[in-house]
């Protein structure tokens, strides 16, 4: 778990030591939790702002305000990408690394750039006054992204998705090739009917996706063939959907599954010396939240373990009287 | 108690629970067959006199539900007011107090809108919930995996905000009446997400392509909400035959199967809703297992 610190520490790695620990929410302590709140509230005021930014009235009427919420906001995110660039180099210590490596691994984490890229275009305009106002605007939303961080349900999310990458990646491939092959027939079929309609294939194909994700595409063929053609297609964009649903299902219940054996493990490896101490049992109970678990769950978990337990105990016992 | 409850399978509290959703069904008929002006104008006194009798049958069970959960706690756990309040504030109790008590305020304040009124008589077809057990079900599995739904809906959130500042960013400035500002083109991106078809076509190449993606979007969106419920609704279904099969395995163990122990199963098995061939099947295995250990 945590590294063995060198004995005589300077009092600024201490201060860094500690600022890592706040800021990665490793160590779940009051701070760091405070430090979360702080951020995310933050995160959620900016998005606010932006969306009601856009609204012409109240932009004029409260121009300054905005401003100045931006620029402090600005100011922190900044502190925080500084101190997080700084305080990560204790990621990897005590492994005989340099401080580079746990920096640079949050550079270029999807965390990393992230937090870069929603804060420097600010200073960017301050440099190059001329740039587009709108696409400064894109950049500052990219902080809702910032989010996510706090989300670990989502990354479980991701984290199933990702294990089931295989089945997702055919049903793209699938879509990709009906994709071209529709477009392609209903260009052909119907192009020299509807010419506005089906002018080139890359049209088509705004069409032919148009129809997987909304059923229909805008546009009613004249054709017989174009009418089959398009039938075949609404039914396509219902397999495809049932598809993704399944993959989705399947991944997520066999990550439910996988969790449900590590906590099992992490019972049985408790209770195989018989004595559950204080540290053990917070150990369990900080996993049992981290997998979002129900205490009904935990306790079947339990049950099962110990019946088993002395079941064995018992044939062990009757071995023993045999022999 | 016993009879309102339904917690024994007896007959008359099954009659009662007849009673009881047959009189909210046709309460919720007449509602909206009321609403139809003409049958409104020709049947008007057999509506309220309905109405006023169906009032009156709701508050009698609502004062005897009290009056009898005063027995649910044994005098030591608390009395019997411990019992009635557990009543009186859960999601049932209120629905059959709302559903009831809007009459009583129409006679005491005549002036109140009547549409008002009307609707909170339709929760009166929430009273049925009570008797369908796949709801809690179907309640209690969304809430195991409430996390998993959490982040699907933030991961909604997200991308509806983002699609639409997207949106406005690349269509403020054509189609200022549609995209003019942020909260008008979320409006936009919920329809698109929901119905892959957003209430405005894009006249720009670049917001042609988010239109497409926030579409492709709603398609995975609904993906993962239905993959979510129908992992909880597999896992909620191997837990409950896990803890049927638990039960069944200590009734078995000392090879007597009292009165009383089957009859326990019996409910537990009908609580879960498990088919007798899947009782059948664990009970084989069981039988077979023992031989082998013989």
């Amino acid at each position: 778990m945590s590294q063995v610190a060198p004995s005589p520490e300077s009092p600024l790695s201490r201060l860094r030591r500690r600022t890592y620990e706040i800021l990665d929410g490793a160590v779940v302590d009051r701070a760091s939790h405070a430090c979360e709140i702080f951020i995310a509230s933050l995160v959620v005021a900016n998005v606010i702002a932006i969306i009601l930014e856009s609204v012409q009235d109240i932009h004029e009427a409260y121009e300054a305000y905005f401003h100045i919420f931006d620029l402090a906001s600005v100011v922190v995110f900044s502190c925080e990408y500084v101190l997080r660039v700084w305080s990560y180099s204790e990621k990897y210590r005590g492994e005989g690394d340099s401080p580079w490596r746990g920096r640079k691994e949050y550079i270029f984490s999807p965390f990393g750039l992230v937090d870069f890229f929603s804060t420097v275009p600010f200073y960017l305009q301050l440099l190059f006054p001329g740039a587009d106002l709108r696409v400064l605007r894109m950049f500052r939303l990219m902080r809702i992204f910032k989010l996510s961080r706090y989300n670990s349900a989502m990354e479980d999310m991701l984290e199933a998705i990702k294990s089931e990458w295989d089945s997702f990646s055919s049903a793209l491939f699938l879509l990709m090739i009906s994709c071209l092959l529709f477009s392609s027939l209903i260009y052909i079929i119907e192009g020299h009917d509807q010419p506005d309609v089906f002018p080139s294939i890359p049209a088509a194909m705004h069409w032919f996706i148009l129809t997987i994700i909304a059923g229909w595409g805008n546009v009613d063929p004249v054709t017989y063939v174009g009418t089959v053609l398009v039938i075949v297609t609404q039914v396509l964009a219902i397999a495809l959907a049932a598809i993704l649903t399944g993959v989705v299902a399947t991944a997520y219940t066999a990550q439910v599954q996988r969790r449900e054996a590590i906590y099992e493990m992490e019972v049985r490896e408790v209770l195989a010396d018989g004595v559950v101490t204080d540290q053990e049992k917070q150990a369990l109970k900080v996993l049992q939240t981290k997998y979002g678990m129900s205490d009904e769950q935990v306790e079947a978990i339990a049950r099962q373990v110990n019946a088993e337990k002395a079941e064995r105990e018992k044939a062990e016992r009757e071995k023993a009287a045999q022999g | 108690m016993e009879i309102l409850d339904g917690s024994p399978r007896q007959k008359l509290s099954r009659y009662v629970e007849w009673l009881i959703t047959a009189v909210v069904l046709i309460n919720c008929s007449a509602v909206i067959l009321d609403s139809v002006p003409e049958i409104h104008a020709d049947h008007k006194e057999f509506f309220h006199e309905l109405e006023f009798w169906s009032v009156m049958f709701f508050t009698l069970e609502y004062v005897l539900r009290v009056w009898s959960f005063g027995a649910r706690f044994k005098p030591e756990e608390g009395g019997a007011w411990r019992g009635r309040k557990s009543y009186i504030f859960s999601p049932f109790g209120l629905v059959d107090f709302f559903a009831t008590m809007p009459h009583y305020l129409h006679v005491f304040f005549p002036t109140l809108d009547l549409r008002i009124l009307r609707v909170l008589r339709l929760l009166r077809i929430l009273k049925l919930s009570k008797y369908n057990t796949a709801l809690q079900d179907l309640v209690q599995a969304v809430y195991a995996e409430r996390r998993a739904f959490g982040s699907a809906a933030f991961l909604l959130l997200i991308s509806t905000i983002v699609s639409a500042s997207l949106m406005h960013f690349a269509e403020g400035h054509e189609q200022p009446k549609a995209f003019g500002s942020i909260p008008h083109s979320i409006y936009w991106a919920i329809i698109t997400i929901t119905s892959g078809y957003g209430n405005v076509e894009p006249v720009t190449k670049a917001g042609e392509i988010i239109a497409l993606l926030t579409g492709f979007l709603g398609v995975c969106m609904a993906a993962i909400m239905t993959g979510i419920v129908a992992s909880a609704f597999a896992t909620q279904l191997s837990r409950k035959k896990q803890a049927y099969k638990t039960q069944l395995m200590k009734v078995l163990a000392d090879g007597v199967v009292s009165e009383a122990e089957q009859e326990a199963l019996k409910r537990l098995q009908n609580q879960f809703r498990l088919s007798d061939q899947e009782v059948q099947s664990m009970v084989d295995e069981y039988n077979k297992n023992k031989e082998t250990q013989a």
